[in-house]
């Protein structure tokens, strides 16, 4: 005889399941009905390109009325629109509105053109070549620079690097120490050969990628979210909201193989940035060259850039005038959660706003 | 309704099976055509979720083995960590001695492929020797891992188990939200060990290792039959990034020497004007220095 851990009563259970299906039956036609859906919402207009890259300019309703532009440099993981998923969810609308004149590195999908892109192609090539398109626009004066994630410690190296064309430095969750003991991504990495995994893959593909963010929580991602897909089903608005997210998510571009392998090495595996040890074209990264403004958000519940991971920054750059804000919530929910709409965005501005 | 207790669940999967099947329809080109439908991508992991949501009901509600540890994971055909290696022994819920008997194989075969090789071809057969070493040093890491997770797995159950029936489960729902707590907490835990990151490496390492005696055999062949090879593309593609390089060196130089011959010729264009104006002043005095020494 069978022991039944949790004692259902089986005609209990054949309702819920009867229930569920038919609202699953019934979602199916939803789900027919939804149409195409797009990212990025804001009124743009291209400023650069060059290669894979696309620099963005955003229109707002109102001229902006910011000191300095604001170049936001997303990460090379994910495409950058988490910044302006739709219209009720977006930070870069959120930014214009409140008077800041917004700029975006979309650093577009590599190919097997781009398999030997370095962090220095990146960061003192391509981005320099951004912030220099922007500089040019607005007589040569230094930009305001917003990192994200990966993006963020572009930033950090970039304005070590370029001190004099950073005006202010905003980071967020932006991972400086990368062997805080939470740190899921960089403990697997740690032993992993590296080169013979750049040297065989070439770039590093979008799906392998994925794979190693949802297997961070694999059942919750894997199986927990689609069950709870099932209760929205019959909200068309929610829906499309859960299949927007869902694109962004797995609409990830591959990792050009050398900035890969550099990135997985020297900030992963060494952690060199903490150290002060990462060189980017042969030029030492020296955080306490970083003498501007800081402001460092990061997300409480972050479970790609844990805090620990993050915090530590206050210490590393030289600037007198570092703020460290944290936000209630996930890696994620500090762009998109209603929260987050009417907390960051205006938060960054009233910070910008003072210096 | 039927008597037996579990039929609910039996009808649940067979009715994910229909919507599976339903949906696949869609993309035989034989197939009358189907009504419209989002992504693939999406209804593929939809239906993946609901199935393993099926598979935990079954294992909790029965007392059944219990269902993979990670039921609905998607697979990966690129190569993700943990990709099962192709053509690996013994499938899903087979029984224990069949798991054996592909070790024993596994062993056997190893020792045979460690003979040395001979004649004309003795390179070739090396190569295949350590593409299969390699294809079995995979299969065991990939044994290990998957040992790891089912371990997660029954610990979560057993957590499940030593709770006791909750209080405040009105569904089956809310037993499976508490469950998938407990699977990710015990996930969390073994994944940060310091074993799951030195298995995870292996695991990885294996597989690279595979796919690089893989990679070997495909451009041997490659060559042979006059294509080009990956690596030939790569071999382009590397010097090319490296004269990009240089040559943004040479125009930043450029624009240095330029920006220094814009410094030189204000300088000696300064110079120059203050010697014309000496000069011209130095020219414009001169007559009147006989015309003062004529007025002398």
């Amino acid at each position: 005889m069978t022991t039944h851990p949790f004692p259902f009563d089986p005609q209990r259970a054949q309702a819920e399941m009867e229930a569920f299906r038919r609202k699953l039956e019934s979602g199916m036609e939803t789900l027919k009905r939804v149409g195409p859906i797009e990212l990025g919402t804001t009124p743009r207009e291209v400023v650069y390109t060059e290669d894979k890259l696309t620099l963005w300019h955003f229109r707002g309703d109102t001229p902006p009325t910011a000191k300095a532009p604001l170049l936001i440099c997303y990460a090379l993981v994910n495409t950058p629109w988490m910044v302006d998923l739709q219209e009720d969810r977006s930070m870069v609308r959120n930014l214009l509105a409140q008077g800041e004149d917004v700029y975006l590195v979309d650093w577009g999908y590599p190919d097997g053109a781009d398999r030997w892109l370095t962090l220095q192609d990146y960061i003192d090539g391509y981005l320099d070549r951004c912030v220099d398109a922007i500089r040019e626009r607005h007589d040569g004066e230094a930009v305001n620079l917003l990192g994200i994630c990966q993006g963020g410690v572009f930033s950090l190296c970039y304005t070590a690097l370029h001190p004099d064309k950073v005006r202010n430095l905003v980071t967020m969750v932006t991972p400086v120490d990368f062997h805080t003991p939470d740190n899921m991504l960089s403990h697997w990495a740690r032993n992993v050969d590296i080169d013979l995994f750049v040297d065989t893959v070439g770039n590093v593909p979008a799906d392998v990628m994925n794979f190693a963010y949802l297997t961070l929580k694999p059942v919750r991602l894997n199986q927990q979210k689609y069950i709870g897909l099932v209760d929205i089903l019959d909200n068309p608005k929610e829906l499309e909201n859960f299949l927007r997210m869902e694109k962004w998510i797995f609409d990830s571009p591959d990792q050009a193989g050398e900035a890969f392998r550099e990135f997985a090495r020297d900030f992963f595996q060494k952690n060199q940035l903490m150290k002060g040890e990462v060189r980017i074209g042969g030029r030492r990264v020296d955080l306490k060259r970083i003498e501007q403004p800081v402001l460092n958000i990061y997300a409480e519940q972050d479970h790609l850039v844990p805090p620990a991971a993050s915090t530590p920054l206050g210490d590393l750059v030289g600037s007198d005038d570092y703020t460290a804000l944290p936000f209630q919530g996930g890696h994620i929910g500090i762009y998109v959660s209603g929260r987050a709409q009417k907390l960051v965005p205006p938060a960054i501005h009233a910070w910008l706003a003072e210096r | 309704m039927s008597d037996k207790p579990h039929d609910f669940i039996d009808q649940y999967q067979a009715w994910v099976r229909e919507g599976v099947e339903a949906w696949s329809r869609q993309f035989d080109p034989k197939a009358s055509p189907a009504e419209a439908m989002p992504s693939a991508d999406i209804m593929g992991r939809l239906f993946a979720g609901l199935g393993g949501y099926g598979d935990w009901m079954r294992s909790y509600a029965g007392g059944e083995a219990p269902s993979g540890p990670f039921a609905g994971m998607p697979s990966f055909g690129q190569g993700g960590p943990g990709m099962p290696p192709f053509g690996y022994g013994p499938l899903p819920g087979a029984a224990p001695h069949e798991q054996q008997r592909f070790d024993e194989w596994a062993r056997v075969a190893n020792e045979a492929l460690s003979l040395p090789a001979f004649g004309l071809t003795r390179e070739q057969q090396e190569e295949q020797q350590a593409l299969l070493r390699a294809w079995i040093d995979y299969a065991g890491h990939y044994q290990r891992y998957q040992a790891l997770l089912q371990g997660v797995h029954e610990r979560a159950n057993a957590a499940l188990r030593e709770q006791g029936p909750p209080s405040d489960a009105d569904s089956m729902r809310s037993v499976y939200d508490r469950w998938v707590n407990l699977a990710e907490e015990s996930y969390a835990e073994a994944a940060l060990s310091a074993e799951f990151r030195e298995v995870y490496a292996a695991l990885v390492n294996a597989q690279m290792h595979l796919k690089m005696l893989q990679q070997r055999q495909v451009e041997r062949a490659a060559t042979q039959a006059g294509m080009p090879t990956r690596k030939e593309v790569d071999s382009l593609g590397e010097r090319l990034q490296a004269v990009r390089r240089e040559l943004r060196h040479m125009q930043g130089l450029k624009a240095e020497v330029e920006a220094l011959r814009a410094q030189v010729a204000t300088l000696t264009g300064t110079k120059a004007s203050k010697t014309a104006k000496a000069s011209k002043a130095s020219k414009s005095a001169k007559p009147s220095g006989p015309a003062k020494g004529r007025g002398r």
